[in-house]
């Protein structure tokens, strides 16, 4: 039953998300953009001969996957911190619902219509400044399972963050601070192979590289056992991320219960 | 020449219509219909100095539309307006010096700053003189009683203090009109005689003409001595108060208070509307019977404690217009 | 005119004042920008420690113009915020405030707001400048002139972009993407620009006058790129009054989205 109860939210919040077209249309106008000015650079690094015999399309793909898995996680964090602030958080606990699992419902609604739309839009444009696929087409498709998860735990993360306003007065700079580690240490514009040892290494270490940098890499081509691998991890990363948000929601309901809200 | 003169003013909004359901969101994504709305449709009246006087009508009536374009901040679809002489969206700025705002829904104050702060900043908005500025503060610090919180910032005032920095900022600059949308909403009673008494005061002390809406008939009957109820965008009635209450008020109530335990009075038009031990409402049918022939009645009818004579509700009579009655 | 200096200055220093005013979250935010600017140089930094140059662009010159954009938008957030919420300000109705003051409604409307995350911009350039190792004592004159016309066209076209909304109805969201649109082509290397798209960016999206030409004044362009600059200034500064005014004509006081059909 509350299968489907999940199922009714995740469709109304995809509902809502594509009714408010202009957050949408903004979105997937920046995607274009970063699009169009990474294809020049790409194109004119690939005519001087300076990318090593890499297709320049390999590294525009890979940017077209990264801020796929970017984009299209929905800003979650905001209603929840709202929530919390507001003591909603108070009035959920006395429903038979759990408010994180309806709270995650309605992200992966609003996560599906994101996913597809700026999917479509995104590796269109890309195809279209670049003229091409990267040189193993194929490996573009364990991008569909490995963004959906990345964009999942990238959700999870969000959720985590919209939480912190339990402890704290405004959740916005603890967004801030983590959303620029995942831009470094997820490798939005450049890949991971380009740092120097010491920040790959911390990079890799982070949920962040898992989940931009293991998809965004798939454009460099993959075999079925790093394919997985990469699943692997998200896989764990998403199932310690579940359990940390879980812990920390559980924590910030006892505070309000202690100090009465 | 009126000190406001309107004739045939229109205004027309667009109206976008939500689709509902799935599919209607897919379609809004590419377009989305719309259809016209008269706000305002062919209003004239003509309001000259020092008078007070009330806009009243249900929401939607058109109330804040209308002023909206006599301030200058909408542009009519048809028909002409004139404020001091001159039509405000074409000389808004120049009369802008001359007429003050106060919209109750929104505020002139800055949020997170001290009343006083947003006052200093008013004098270098209307271009004022240091001197006469400080008078008129001081002036207007002493009669609204805002002493207390000038350098409280705004946020933590409640309503009715920040309802009171509100109309004294818009009086700062010595306006000769001022316009009020909904002065008095949200405010709990006692705020709301306040503001009251302070711009009807204001009013007669320095003969500013007064505009303001309300769907409170309180409102009109505490500030203002002439109503214009419009519904639809369009005038329903503007007449004095006065005369207002003559024409519409057909219907008085006596309460008897009486040391017997319960008096009638048998004439025609007179039903009870009320009955307790020793104190009696009467109905009065003013067109089958007037009121003095109620009073003698009464003091035939046994020994008397207390009289009144009381009209209906303003509220009451304001519905009736409105119903067309 | 001595009294519209005073009265801007008047309102400059009121929307300071009231920036400043929650201590806590002024400082945050300029901290927060501060180190937002220098997190998206480290991956430049990777970048260029990978390739070295593009056409000619090296690691000083991205650093050059990183600090022409931070120093433009950081003075824009705080003499000029208002600029950032101006769609959402008509949209709402917001403008009858300005309207019924005997004053420049775009003035004022443009003035109402201070972001205190502008003083962690103009920190953060200040800080580049230094690093990039082009300015020189005698220079300043000419950055800071470059800065303030890069500043004025960037206000300009916020102002029309916005403006949109005056027409046009869900572009409110939109409108709130603007800074990202122009900064992902103001703060790049420009010399991978070229044909049309180069036309672009001096025409519709003004990249070219708020970053490009200022950012070749420091880098010792001289009197005519300057000119150059001053020029865009003229043009974006009337077409922006235009823009408004034509608008103004159309302003519905919120009414249009505050009637329920």
């Amino acid at each position: 039953m509350s299968w489907r109860r999940d199922a009714a939210l995740a469709a109304t919040s995809a509902r809502q998300t594509m009714s408010a077209r202009g957050e949408l249309v903004g979105r997937a106008l920046f995607f274009g953009v970063l699009l169009l000015v990474f294809s020049r650079l790409w194109l004119v690094m690939a005519e001087e001969g300076r990318l090593g015999g890499v297709a320049a399309a390999n590294f525009l793909w890979y940017l077209a996957l990264t801020e796929w898995v970017v984009l299209a996680t929905p800003m979650i964090y905001l209603t929840i911190e709202e929530d919390v602030k507001r003591g909603d958080l108070a009035y959920s606990l006395a429903r038979p619902v759990s408010y994180l699992r309806a709270k995650f419902a309605e992200g992966l609604g609003e996560l599906a219509v994101r996913c597809v739309s700026l999917g479509v839009l995104g590796f269109g444009l890309a195809w279209l400044f670049i003229g091409r696929l990267p040189d193993q087409p194929l490996a573009l498709l364990w991008a569909l399972p490995t963004g959906a998860l990345a964009m999942v735990l990238l959700m999870q993360i969000q959720i985590a963050i919209g939480l912190c306003a339990f402890w704290i007065h405004e959740a916005a700079p603890v967004y801030w601070i983590v959303q620029k580690l995942n831009f470094v240490f997820g490798g939005l514009l450049f890949p991971l192979t380009f740092y120097p040892d010491w920040l790959r290494a911390i990079s890799e270490a982070t949920p962040f590289a898992a989940a931009v940098y293991g998809c965004g890499k798939l454009s460099f081509g993959t075999t079925t056992s790093a394919a997985l691998t990469t699943l692997l991890w998200l896989v764990v990363w998403n199932v310690v991320n579940a359990g940390f948000v879980s812990v920390v929601y559980g924590r910030g309901v006892r505070a309000v219960e202690v100090h009465g809200g | 020449m009126g000190t406001i003169e309107v004739d045939g003013l229109r205004k027309v909004f667009s109206v976008r219509e939500r689709a509902r359901g799935l599919g209607g969101a897919v379609r809004q994504l590419f377009s989305a219909p719309s259809r016209e709305v008269r706000a305002v449709d062919g209003l004239t009246f003509r309001i000259e100095k020092g008078e007070r006087v009330a806009f009243v009508g249900p929401n939607g009536a058109g109330k804040s539309t209308t002023i909206k374009m006599l301030t200058g901040i909408l542009h009519p679809s048809g028909g002409a307006a004139r404020v001091l002489g001159l039509v405000p969206w074409e000389k808004r700025r120049e009369l802008a010096y001359r007429f003050g705002t106060v919209f109750g829904q929104r505020t002139q104050l800055w949020y997170h700053l001290p009343a006083a702060d947003t006052f200093a900043l008013l004098r270098h908005v209307y271009d004022r003189d240091v001197t006469d500025h400080k008078r008129r503060l001081t002036e207007l610090v002493e009669a609204f009683e805002i002493g207390p919180f000038l350098n409280k910032p705004v946020r933590q005032l409640s309503l009715g203090q920040r309802m009171r920095c509100e109309i004294a900022a818009s009086l700062l600059h010595d306006p000769e009109v001022l316009f009020l949308d909904e002065p008095t909403i949200g405010l709990d009673v006692n705020a709301r005689a306040i503001i009251r008494d302070l711009i009807r005061d204001t009013s007669r002390e320095r003969g500013v003409t007064v505009l303001l809406t309300s769907h409170d008939t309180g409102d009109m009957e505490r500030v203002c001595d002439r109503v214009i109820v419009i519904n639809h965008g369009k005038l329903l009635l503007d007449e004095s108060i006065l005369s207002l209450r003559q024409t519409y008020i057909r219907r008085k109530r006596v309460t008897l208070v009486t040391a017997s335990e319960r008096v009638d009075i048998d004439l025609p038009g007179v039903t009870v509307a009320e009955r307790a031990p020793h104190r009696t409402v009467f109905e009065v049918d003013l067109e089958v019977t007037p009121v003095d022939v109620v009073v003698q009645a009464a003091l035939r009818a046994g020994k008397l404690r207390d009289l009144t004579v009381e009209d209906p509700p303003m509220e009451e009579i304001v519905q009736a217009i409105y119903a067309g009655r | 005119m001595k009294a519209a200096v005073q009265y801007f200055g008047a309102m400059i220093a009121t929307n300071l004042r009231a920036s400043m005013a929650l201590r806590g979250a002024f400082w945050t935010r300029t901290i927060f920008m501060f180190i937002n600017n220098f997190i998206y140089l480290v991956m430049w930094w990777v970048f260029f420690d990978e390739f070295s140059e593009v056409r000619g662009w090296m690691l000083p010159d991205m650093l050059a113009i990183y600090a022409v954009a931070a120093g433009v938008f950081g003075t824009a957030m705080i003499v000029a915020g208002g600029v950032m919420t101006l769609a959402r300000t008509i949209v709402q109705g917001d403008l009858d405030t300005f309207l019924t003051q005997p004053k420049p409604v775009l003035l004022a409307v443009v003035a109402s707001r201070s972001e205190a995350s502008g003083w962690g911009d103009v920190a953060s350039a200040v800080v580049l400048f230094a690093l990039c190792g082009y300015v020189t004592p005698a220079s300043i004159p000419f950055v800071l002139l470059a800065l303030a016309s890069g500043c004025i066209v960037f206000v300009a076209s916020a102002v029309i972009f916005h403006s949109l909304a005056f027409w046009l109805k869900d572009t409110e969201a939109l409108s709130r993407h603007f800074l990202h649109f122009l900064l992902a082509y103001a703060a790049f290397p420009k010399t991978v620009f070229l044909g049309w798209l180069k036309v672009a960016l001096f025409t519709v999206i003004p990249a070219g006058f708020v970053t490009f030409l200022p950012v070749d004044v420091v880098r010792g362009g001289g009197w005519k790129v300057l000119l150059a600059a001053l020029g865009g200034v003229v043009i974006y500064g009337s077409l922006a009054l235009l823009v408004f005014r034509a608008g103004l004509r159309r302003y519905e006081s919120g009414n249009r989205f505050g009637v329920r059909a």
